[in-house]
């Protein structure tokens, strides 16, 4: 061994080592040095392992890092109407959503939104609404951004996806109204919950963090209007969840399939609506502003309860926008509400039935009549009849038929408003009816102790002279008005109006008692009347009162009058008709029609029942600032009446909700 | 001497015959793992990763071995203080003219590529050391006087490199010169004072010399912070995944951990981690088993070189070694704090490779030639 050394001689005072040696000697010592390195790392790591054996706390520690329960929001019951067509529906939605916890910056997620807002060629518009509905609270989440995507629109996203970190192609069951504006105000919408909804589920300590964290999930929604807010409960069904595996960004890698609970769809609901005639009805309001009812006069089934005009509920599942919102809620004729019940308008002439019945408990006598001439002097004043010449004499019968307003003035005043009002309950008006949709209003009928306690003053005599003709403080909805006529129909059964006709805890309505009261023969006079409206030369409606159908000999069907068919029994209806103002009495007299502003023309009236020869359906009709009640209510009544006796939905069975929910299962 | 004739490889069929093959095949055996591994990294399929490891390996690996055939000890003697010399240049042109890259200043570019001169540094203080102590008498290593150089090789380095700031490697630079000197028969004496200095050196640093950072990781590694979404996090991360493994691991490609990137920098400082996460206990042992198999044969390399510069070069680059090995899987286990050391031959990374087969070619080069005396014709 030579290798170059220095070979220098060293003084020999220091003491001898051999270098070799000590290497040995030190390697060694180094070498046990890394076995108890490698035997502490060895030690560890069969430590940690066995802390785990025992207490499983990095084990959990990794599910927990790679699990995340996600909700499945359950599809909601489908909403059928009374032969089981689907009226309102989940279905299969394309959407695009966002997970937040993928991205790294603000940048980085308005870039993403461009470039979703690019393939799928949206506006400013769309992306700033879009950054503002990220909610940053829900960053494992995925958001959705876009809805009801073409299937193209979702292919072109989907292929795209490399590109677009922390953007998600997915589909999601979503609330969808076939119909649109035809069941708008009976059915309703959902939506997502709001921050009041959420604060409420906290507040309350049955519900809880676990309820308010369910409700933020961006695809659960709750019914918000209609009949999808009151019957939440039956409707909403019971969210699942699945396990699913997610990466450390919290982009779904896969799903854990066995640790999954299917959602239960929420419970179907049948209502008593009749598709075809709810269709019949909304489409004959054309441009108008109003609401008309069809009720089943025994059993109190709606068969129509359409507003108009009415919106797009589908609109609002997804969040509408403030453009569409400002456009239904700035419009004159207010397509919001549900006018059905919550329109409140003076009854008019159709209240005349009411003074009618009173009257004739107060002992006024069916020869007992009333000369018009045009007008009545009452307390200093004058009170006009709708026909400046006047009627000439007067009778019960009569009055009704010509809608005499002198007649009813007296009439009044003879009943006294305590009696006038008694009956007017008792057929419904001023009732509280619950029928499975929100904000219903009552209406009001005042008498002189509501008066004295609300207004602070005496009742007085002129005010019993105008609610002989149904004007003044008093109001009703169209709901009433309907269950006005169709107790009228029924010869004074207190018959309820009802939506629901199957879902759960809904029972059959008890059979209506008879109104206290209200004897046979009082009703016969003011039908008899109603009839004479309709079909007596000179009744105020004998156009809009006239159905043109006839009964079929054998079967008793009604049918449309044809030259063959030409000699059969018609198929007649009682009615009628009332105008109401809208401003104070006579602020529109002398002006032309045409020259009164909308909101200051009178409501038209409409209210009837039959068929004569056997009464089954009522139907009530207003149109907001029509105009007459016989020009503008009265030919709209025709129609939907006329389509109602053809169909005489009560008399075919209603489908069952069993049958239906088979069906529906795969269905919807 | 005609027995010293015989054990003189002089063609190359003998000297391949003679390589140390079990170190080779270890180091095979190792990097087939890495290439394992970066495969599972890339979730199962043949990214650049696992390929450009495996290529990279193989191409050095045939360097490595030419150079361990045809370099002998005495090439490696004469390049050790000119190798040391031009680190410490290369060292002192980062601190003028370096690049930064994430705060920190390692790396000269140099046009064609970027250069980390605290690498070479890694392995001339060894040679230069190893030189040192080779040339200097042994009765003279006992003396206080001559422990003064190789402290100052050892500290000139150590203060550039822990300034660039990069603390990891200043330690490992620090620690193959002491392990040098402890070889090379530091006395007993000077190491006791040397280890009481070095603990009041330490607090001394902790409270002015280390950067925030780096003092988080302290606090947090010993328990004096609580951080698990800062410094903690990735020893939290690595831990759950090494308890939640068991005893055979989650299956290849399986381990959530490292699967769902939950465990950070997998592909580098915590490959073992994932390693012990899809393999399981068994396969940590396995590993670490490799790697107490190479350091043993590189010790046995040293011990049986005849030359003193033989015996610290190969017995320095083993210890040296060792310390990176050790230091990374204590790390990922929780037992030190993080410092950014990669495993050898499994994390991903050219220089770090680079760096180990270069000094595996000084490992075999020792071994081939350990009895080799006179010239025969290479370099000079």
């Amino acid at each position: 061994m030579k290798l170059p050394t220095r070979g220098k001689k060293i003084g020999s005072t220091l003491p001898k080592r051999d270098a070799n040696a000590i290497f040995t000697r030190r390697a060694a010592l180094l070498s046990i040095g890394g076995a108890g390195a490698a035997g502490a790392i060895g030690f560890r790591m069969a430590q940690l392992q066995a802390t785990d054996a025992v207490s499983r706390e990095y084990t959990m520690a990794a599910d927990e890092n790679r699990f995340d329960t996600r909700i499945i929001a359950p599809p909601r019951g489908v909403i059928y109407d009374r032969f089981g067509v689907v009226l309102a529906q989940t279905s299969k939605d394309y959407q695009v959503s966002v997970l937040l916890n993928d991205i790294d910056s603000e940048a980085e997620r308005d870039e993403m939104i461009a470039r979703v807002a690019a393939i799928l060629g949206r506006d400013e518009t769309w992306i700033r609404r879009t950054k503002a509905r990220l909610n940053p609270q829900m960053r494992y989440e995925p958001q959705p951004v876009a809805e009801g995507l073409t299937w193209e629109e979702f292919n072109a996203i989907n292929v795209r996806l490399p590109e677009l970190r922390g953007v998600v192609a997915n589909s999601a069951d979503v609330r969808a109204y076939p119909y649109d504006i035809v069941y708008a105000h009976p059915i309703g919408y959902v939506q997502k919950p709001t921050q009041r909804d959420v604060d409420a589920a906290l507040a309350d300590p049955e519900l809880g963090t676990s309820r308010a964290t369910y409700l933020r999930n961006p695809y659960v929604r709750v019914g918000k209007a209609g009949l999808e807010a009151s019957m939440e409960k039956e409707l909403h069904g019971e969210a699942g969840w699945r396990k699913v595996i997610v990466n450390a960004r919290g982009v779904e890698m896969g799903e854990d399939s066995g640790e999954r609970r299917e959602p239960i769809r929420g419970s179907g609901v049948v209502l008593t609506l009749d598709h075809d005639l709810q269709r019949i009805a909304m489409e004959n309001f054309g441009e108008q502003s109003g609401s008309a009812v069809v009720m089943d006069i025994y059993t109190g089934d709606l068969l129509v309860m359409a507003s108009a005009p009415g919106f797009d509920p589908n609109l609002f599942v997804n969040g509408i926008s403030q453009t569409n919102f400002d456009t239904y809620n700035n419009d004159e004729k207010k397509p919001l509400y549900h006018k059905s019940v919550t329109g409140v308008y003076a009854p008019g002439s159709t209240f005349k039935m009411m003074v009618g019945i009173a009257a004739k408990q107060a002992g006024v006598e069916d020869d007992w009549a009333v000369g018009c001439s045009g007008g009545f002097a009452y307390g200093g004043r004058v009170f006009h009849c709708w026909r400046a010449g006047g009627h000439g004499r007067m009778n019960l019968h009569d009055a009704i038929k010509h809608s005499c307003d002198v007649y009813f003035y007296q009439a009044a005043l003879r009943a006294g408003p305590e009696r006038i009002a008694a009956v007017a309950r008792a057929f419904g008006l001023g009732e509280h009816f619950d029928i499975n949709v929100p904000n219903i209003r009552d209406g009001l009928i005042p008498d002189p102790t509501w008066w004295r306690a609300n207004r602070n003053e005496e009742w007085t005599g002129g005010l019993t002279v105008n609610y002989g003709i149904g004007q003044g403080a008093m109001g009703i909805t169209p709901l009433q008005l309907a269950v006005m006529a169709a107790r009228l129909g029924n010869n004074g059964y207190a018959v309820r109006p009802r939506l629901v006709h199957e879902a759960p805890g809904v029972t059959d309505p008890p059979r209506a008692p008879h109104l206290a009261g209200i004897e046979p023969e009082y009703l016969a006079r003011v039908r008899d009347g109603m009839f004479g409206v309709c079909n007596e030369p000179g009744g105020t409606a004998v156009r809009a009162g006239t159905l043109e159908l006839v009964r079929h000999p054998e079967t008793g069907a009604a049918v449309p009058l044809t030259p063959e068919t030409r000699g059969w029994e018609p198929v007649q209806i009682a009615g009628k008709t009332g105008t109401a103002q809208v401003r104070a009495l006579g602020a529109n007299r002398g002006v032309h029609y045409s020259q009164i502003e909308w909101k200051y023309r009178d409501n038209a009236l409409f209210c009837c029942f039959g068929p004569w020869h056997e009464p089954r359906y009522a139907c009530a009709v207003i149109v907001e600032h029509g105009g007459a009640g016989s020009a503008v209510a009265g030919p709209i009544a025709n129609q939907i009446m006329r389509a109602t006796l053809q169909r005489d939905p009560s008399r075919r069975p209603a489908a069952r909700l069993a049958t239906l929910e088979n069906r529906g299962g795969q269905q919807a | 001497m005609t027995l010293a004739a015989t054990s003189n490889p002089n063609t190359f069929f003998e000297r391949v015959m003679k390589l140390n093959w079990g170190i080779i095949t270890l180091l095979v055996a190792l990097a087939f793992v890495g290439v394992l591994m970066h495969f599972s990294v890339s979730s199962g399929a043949w990214t650049d990763m696992p390929l450009t490891h495996g290529m990279r390996f193989a191409v050095l690996l045939v360097v490595t071995l030419l150079a361990a055939m045809f370099l002998d000890t005495r090439f490696w003697l004469a390049v050790a203080y000119p190798l040391y010399a031009g680190a410490l240049l290369l060292l002192v042109a980062v601190e003028v003219a370096g690049e930064t890259r994430m705060g920190a200043t390692r790396w000269l570019d140099l046009g064609f590529m970027s250069l980390q001169p605290s690498e070479i540094m890694k392995i001339a203080i060894v040679l230069a050391l190893a030189r040192y102590y080779h040339q200097l008498d042994p009765r003279r290593t006992g003396t206080v006087l001559w422990t003064i150089p190789p402290f100052l090789m050892i500290g000139a380095p150590v203060g550039l490199v822990m300034h660039q700031p990069d603390l990891g490697t200043a330690m490992l630079i620090l620690f193959a010169g002491l392990t040098l000197m402890f070889l090379g028969g530091l006395l007993w004496r000077i190491i006791a004072v040397g280890a009481g200095l070095a603990i009041g050196g330490a607090v001394f640093a902790y409270n002015t010399v280390l950067h925030d950072y780096q003092r988080d990781r302290i606090n947090v590694f010993l328990g004096l912070a609580d951080d698990p979404l800062g410094a903690g996090y990735h020893v939290l991360q690595s831990k759950i995944a090494i308890g939640s493994a068991g005893l055979f691991g989650r299956g290849y490609l399986q381990g959530s951990q490292s699967q769902l990137d939950f465990l950070p920098e997998k592909h580098t400082d915590f490959i073992f981690t994932m390693i012990v996460e899809e393999f399981g206990l068994f396969g940590g042992f396995l590993v670490l088993g490799l790697y107490v198999a190479l350091m043993g044969l590189a010790m046995q390399v040293a011990l049986r070189a005849r030359s003193l510069f033989g015996k610290l070069a190969a017995g320095g680059v083993a210890a040296t070694l060792a310390s990176y090995v050790f230091i990374n899987m204590a790390m990922v286990i929780g037992l030190v704090p993080v410092v950014g050391i990669p495993l050898p031959m499994l994390s991903f990374g050219g220089t770090a490779m680079v760096t180990l087969m270069v000094c595996f070619a000084i490992v075999l080069s020792v071994d081939l030639h350990r009895d080799q005396h006179g010239t025969h014709g290479l370099l000079w």
